[in-house]
């Protein structure tokens, strides 16, 4: 019983040395002094572009762009969701329904479901 | 004013896939507004291996209202019109959505070219020929003037 003890042990000096060594040889490679945790959002939407003027749906309208006027209520800083789903600038799909009450992209009566302003727009806000 | 900026991204973004659809769009030096396309014609179809020149007018409504669209080079098709070029394709017209750009606006042409609508001819006799179902008759007509039109370097435009 004691014999088989002391091989035991005899077996494992050894391997602990190696870690202990490999440990040393390597050292600490890295050490976190600070962290900092990014929450990130975005709009639940499928497409990241206005498919009337084709500007990204975070950046105001084309037709904003073009005429900067600073007013935050601007319908070209605000992003429209139809029924249907599908989501434009708030003056691009005004002025396409002049035309036709239908959605630009599956051709449904248009209807709004919710409209909400662009955050971190051109907006002076 | 909006009009000129969109149509700016459409030329950048026309350069970018000009090789996979081989659609060729450029606008005129002077005028973004007057735009010119090459298009290929389809395989399988009687306009294989012609080039077919589209004159593009853009409106300052665009893209609230379609560009006007019509062949430069002369196509016997039943929804195309023989002498002035134009095209009769419901996306043009009634339609017309502003989520079409200029690109998509060439595939639907394309798309016409594979696919003609003899019910609604522009054309009579490329209509009629398919109308009674004379496909070969309108075949050879199609590819004979595509061969006359479309292809040789000295084509004669109108």
């Amino acid at each position: 019983m004691s014999d088989a003890m002391e091989v035991e042990e005899g077996q494992q000096a050894p391997q602990q040395e190696e870690k202990k060594g490999k440990g040393k040889a390597t050292g600490k490679r890295f050490e976190i002094k600070k962290w900092n945790a990014v929450a990130m959002w975005s709009w639940a939407i499928c497409t990241d572009t206005c498919a009337i003027c084709r500007n990204n749906l975070y950046e105001p309208s084309i037709e904003y762009q073009a005429n900067p006027t600073g007013d935050a209520d601007h319908p070209g800083l605000s992003i429209a969701w139809g029924t249907c789903g599908h989501v434009f600038h708030l003056d691009c799909i005004q002025r396409w329904l002049k035309t036709r009450s239908a959605c630009p992209l599956c051709n449904r009566e248009w209807e709004f479901s919710k409209i909400e302003r662009i955050v971190g727009g051109n907006a002076n806000e | 004013m909006s009009a000129r900026t969109r149509l700016f991204k459409e030329l950048k973004e026309s350069a970018r896939n000009k090789e996979a659809t081989g659609i060729e769009l450029v606008p005129d030096e002077s005028n973004i507004f007057q735009w010119r396309a090459l298009i290929k014609g389809p395989t399988d179809t009687p306009f294989e291996g012609g080039t077919f020149e589209l004159a593009i007018s853009v409106p300052e409504q665009y893209p609230l209202v379609a560009p006007a669209v019509k062949y430069r080079t002369k196509i016997f098709h039943p929804n195309v019109h023989w002498k002035t070029g134009e095209i009769c394709l419901d996306i043009l017209k009634n339609a017309w959505s502003p989520a079409w750009t200029l690109h998509s606006v060439c595939q639907a042409i394309l798309a016409l070219m594979s696919d003609p609508a003899a019910d609604s001819p522009l054309n009579c006799d490329a209509g009629n020929l398919l109308r009674a179902g004379d496909i070969r008759g309108y075949n050879s007509m199609a590819r004979m003037l595509t061969a006359e039109h479309a292809m040789s370097e000295g084509m004669s435009q109108g």
